[in-house]
């Protein structure tokens, strides 16, 4: 450990400059990141032009803000409105909606904010001690052991829900064709899109969760329109007591850790960190009936994980300048543009560069609990709008969303046949949430076994031979495995 | 129900207003006082790619250094139209066909159509000038048994199934075509090569970590490993050896013998039949963005290549490209029947 | 024998797997790759057929609180048309007309009544809106008929 090097970034970071801009930064990224479809990659990609010129180390610093800022934004569209700005955010809903329902919406937006405090700033420790070590594990993975992974997470997608397996399975195998829809990376085939240019490149993941979540809900939400919410009176506090701070401390310390290895792995991502952080948790709570009904853990276990991810894959840029993630090789652009140059000499060759990021990512995590905690009582206040004009504008928000990520109208036509999906498949009781998992999971799947199996002309000994991917395997169906062995013993 | 009714009317007003405003908008601009054409609103750079993309961060720079510098009088955006390869943004260029909308684009413009990705191609299209360009590099581990072009090419035509190239872009994408592009000029058959198409960043890690032998990317994104002593570059496909503190020691396919090119050109292009007048406008400007300071330090950082070329020239070039990947693809069998 | 909802359903999801596979077998071959682009979407369309089989002669499970009042089978029907006619006339209209309206005229279909409160919520939304996304944010939303 270098901590001369921290020194060194915090003496370029906490002069009055920097923490101003840190500040600005937390300050523009929470409100582009709560914006309908805008997340960290777009925030740091009209960044670039407006950095152009600054000082590097300030120009990092802000840019540091802006995106804890903007992962941190998308949670609160999730929490209030059931509305995931960003893909990221998309498992927070599962728990957090429903405790902002029961009306404590307040509470729920500060167990997030805590959470990505936590998540944000162990990773942060992690990157500082582990950098170099664990960039060795993200280049470890192949695509035989991605699709280990990916498995591991498509096995365990029956235990996301409540009620018949059965349906829980069909809803994974139709997210799974949804995903298939598209060009095919391996063959440049264009499959299931009906000769539209438009679905050529797919359906993207923010359109399915928007559809399939809020616009669904907004069904509901219309038709007990004339209903006011119930216990209003503690909307905005966001007052936790012992035992709910204990209850989150469990989950945060598990989930800033697997968080931060997903993270670091090149292709995986907050997305995925969240949900195997959050399918985790479900499976070793002694409750899981609690989970998808407003559940803390459930709530704070992805939140910290896909804060602690967002760090995490800063680890392969910073110490080999390799982007892992789509908002990582935006933020390259964003570095190149200041005349930094990210490759595996960074650190050796101008540690300011790499302790000042490190510095700002601290900075930048402390500002952003200060920022948001007192404005939590108001942001929650949303939910005292009258339902009848509320349902506009969460409508409203999901067009806007789906508009300024591709820019397409069509997508607002796909958008709304999956609300119309998303509202049957309630009525008909399949649920959703495996949908969505199998619609990331399955993709990244198909494509890294299809790899795989290129690579070593079609032979199966690709798997065999990695003991990375054969520990995953056996995780899996263990995990798969021993719980049906107990639910047998109980039955006798 | 009356609701619903009247919520109809209103829409359909709207609707019916809508579709008779649409003529309009065709035809912006104005002829200034000498027959030169200028800008009547505000110039829009389409991006077809979502932002953060490579059009995306280019186009970016580019209306930064217009603005800037005060090129243009006029204020000129980004917009994003993501979708289909590209073909979603030309579509809407096509469609808007208005001298105020051009779009940036590369070889993909040619490719897309003859592969029937895409529907409009660059004849759709009034070229205006290239500005940038960038070359493809490929590159194989430090400890690779390869140490030139010849000898990975050899191993390629004796065992095909034993060496694996990877990209970043789908089967019969950019990376794709421009390592067989080369392969073919050394006498391999296209179709024997094995290509692993990555899309989520990890094409480097796989190269790295021994899974893949061969990475066809682009040749700024291999300097810096380059430097760390992590990987070697058998070729880059530029004509001559770019100037420059690493990149001048890296080798072209043409030194080593194989005298075949790849340019991975970025230019604007606008809607077809353009007024000739706006494009002698926008010329203009861009010969002045490239020849500009600020725009030559965002090349250095972004590591670009200048490469300018007026709207004569550009068409030429695309013209001579497009026969090459005609035959490549036609190769491969993915030309479209 | 009664046509239970997991009959209905096992019946709808059986046609889409069909669909599916005939589409699948329809992909085009491409050689150069030992798995081709059918594989997956092949077993895909007979795992869905599978299950559908099994949901087939599954028990219904006791019907929770999900259930579709009939007279608001017409507000949904009002909604999706509005969204509709917000989306073909975005680009033409423009961003900042097209959004006060749905809002105004969607919030007024569910009952909204307080006009006044209404049209400041749906000028000032879209308003600010496109002010932070093309003044700030440089992300562009069509102007439209407004000359800005």
């Amino acid at each position: 450990m270098d901590f001369g090097g921290l020194l060194l970034g915090f003496e370029f970071v906490l002069s009055f400059q920097g923490i101003f801009f840190v500040f600005l930064g937390v300050f523009i990224g929470t409100l582009i990141g709560m914006m309908p479809g805008l997340g960290p990659i777009t925030a740091i990609a009209v960044m670039i032009p407006m950095t152009y010129g600054m000082d590097p180390v300030i120009a990092i610093v802000l840019m540091a803000g802006v995106y804890y800022g903007a992962v941190f934004g998308g949670s609160s569209a999730s929490i209030l409105l059931n509305a995931p700005g960003t893909s990221s955010t998309v498992v927070t809903a599962f728990d957090g909606y429903p405790m902002a329902q029961k009306g404590q919406a307040g509470k729920a937006l500060a167990i997030a904010a805590i959470a990505s405090f936590v998540g944000g700033t162990v990773a942060v420790i992690l990157t500082m001690l582990f950098a170099p070590l664990m960039a060795n594990v993200a280049v470890s993975f192949g695509p035989a052991e991605y699709f280990a992974l990916m498995f591991m997470g498509l096995l365990l997608i029956t235990t996301l829900s409540e009620g018949s397996t059965t349906k829980a399975l069909i809803s994974a195998v139709l997210g799974f064709m949804a995903v298939t829809i598209g060009t095919d990376a391996q063959t440049g085939t264009s499959r299931f899109t009906f000769g539209s240019m438009n679905l050529l490149d797919g359906i993207d993941f923010l359109v399915v969760a928007l559809g399939l979540f809020a616009l669904a809900e907004v069904c509901f939400l219309i038709i007990n329109r004339n209903n006011k919410m119930q216990n209003t009176a503690n909307l905005g506090s966001l007052r936790l007591n012992k035992k709910e701070l204990k209850e989150m401390s469990g989950p945060m310390s598990r989930h800033s850790v697997l968080g931060f290895i997903i993270g670091v792995l090149p292709g995986a991502g907050a997305t995925m960190a969240s949900f195997m952080s959050y399918i985790m948790e479900k499976k070793i709570s002694k409750n899981p009936e609690e989970f998808g009904k407003g559940s803390i853990k459930g709530l704070a276990a992805p939140e910290t994980s896909n804060n602690a991810a967002a760090t995490g894959s800063f680890v392969p840029l910073l110490s080999l300048g390799i982007p892992g993630s789509g908002t990582t090789a935006v933020m390259l652009a964003a570095l190149l543009v200041l005349g930094v140059k990210p490759g595996p000499l960074l650190i050796e060759e101008s540690p300011e560069i790499f302790w000042g990021v490190i510095a700002s990512m601290y900075l930048g995590n402390i500002f952003l609990l200060l920022l948001n905690l007192p404005l939590i009582p108001y942001i929650s206040k949303i939910l005292q709008i009258p339902r009848q004009l509320l349902i506009s504008l969460v409508v409203m928000f999901c067009l806007l969303g789906v508009y300024t990520v591709s820019f397409s109208t069509f997508d607002m036509l796909i958008l709304l046949v999956f609300g119309i999906l998303g509202y049957f498949m309630k009525l008909v009781n399949i649920p959703a949430a495996p949908f969505i998992l199998a619609f990331i999971l399955g993709g990244m799947l198909e494509q890294n076994l299809r790899q795989a199996l290129t690579i070593s002309n079609g032979s199966f000994d690709i798997f065999w031979n990695s003991p990375t991917a054969m520990a995953l395997f056996a995780i899996s169906l263990l995990s798969f495995i021993v719980p049906l062995l107990f639910r047998k013993k109980k039955m006798k | 129900m009356k609701k619903l009714m009247m919520i109809l009317g209103i829409a359909l007003v709207l609707f019916l207003a809508a579709c008779g405003d649409e003529s309009a908008s065709s035809n912006g601009g104005a002829e200034g006082s000498d027959g030169d054409w200028v800008p009547e609103g505000n110039i829009e750079l389409v991006a077809p790619s979502a932002a953060g993309g490579g059009w995306d961060t280019t186009s970016r720079m580019v209306a930064q250094v217009l603005n800037e510098e005060g090129i243009t009088e006029r204020n000129v955006g980004v917009i994003n139209k993501e979708g289909g390869s590209g073909s979603v943004g030309w579509a809407y260029i096509a469609e808007r066909n208005d001298p105020h909308n051009i779009f940036i684009t590369n070889p993909q413009i040619v490719t897309s159509p003859l592969s029937g990705i895409a529907e409009l191609g660059w004849e759709d299209f009034t070229p205006i000038a290239n500005v940038i360009a960038d070359y493809a590099a490929f590159v194989v581990h430090a400890d690779a048994e390869w140490n030139d072009l010849n000898e990975l090419m050899d191993d390629i035509k004796a065992n095909p199934q034993d060496v694996s190239v990877v990209g970043n872009s789908v089967a019969g994408g950019l990376d794709h075509l421009q390592f067989l592009k080369i392969a073919k000029a050394a006498g391999v058959d296209p179709t024997t090569v094995k290509y692993v198409a990555t899309q989520d960043g990890s094409a480097m890690t796989s190269l790295l970590n021994g899974n893949v032998d061969v990475y066809s990317t682009g040749l700024a994104e291999v300097i810096e490993q380059v430097r760390a002593g992590n990987i070697k570059v058998l070729a880059i496909t530029s004509e001559e050896r770019i100037e420059g503190d690493i990149v001048s020691e890296f080798p072209t396919a043409v030194e080593q013998g194989i005298d075949e090119t790849f340019i991975n050109w970025r230019g604007f292009m606008g809607p077809g039949d353009m007024d000739p007048a706006a494009v002698a406008y926008y010329e203009d400007k861009f010969k002045q963005v490239s020849d500009s300071e600020a725009f030559a330090e965002i090349r250095e950082q972004f590591g670009w290549s200048e490469v300018y070329m007026d709207s004569e020239e550009f068409k030429a070039h695309i013209q001579s490209e497009h026969d090459a990947y005609r035959e490549l693809l036609e190769d491969l069998g993915m030309l479209k029947q | 024998m009664k046509f239970t909802l997991n009959k209905k359903l096992s019946t709808a999801l059986s046609v889409i797997s069909i669909a599916y596979l005939i589409m699948a077998y329809q992909l085009p071959e491409y050689t150069l790759v030992p798995v081709d682009s059918d594989v997956i979407p092949k077993i895909l369309g007979y795992i869905l057929l599978f299950l559908s089989i099994i949901l087939f002669f599954l028990k219904d499970e006791e019907k929770k609180e999900a259930s579709l009042p009939r007279k608001e089978i017409g507000m949904l029907l009002g909604t999706a048309v509005l969204i509709l006619f917000y989306i073909f006339l975005l680009e033409i209209v423009g961003f900042i007309i097209m959004t006060t309206l749905f809002i105004f005229v969607s919030s007024r279909f569910y009952g909204y009544k307080k006009y006044i409160t209404n049209g400041i919520v749906s000028i000032g939304f879209s308003v600010a809106m496109y002010l932070l996304f093309n003044e700030l944010l440089l992300v562009r939303l069509p102007s439209g008929w407004l000359p800005l």
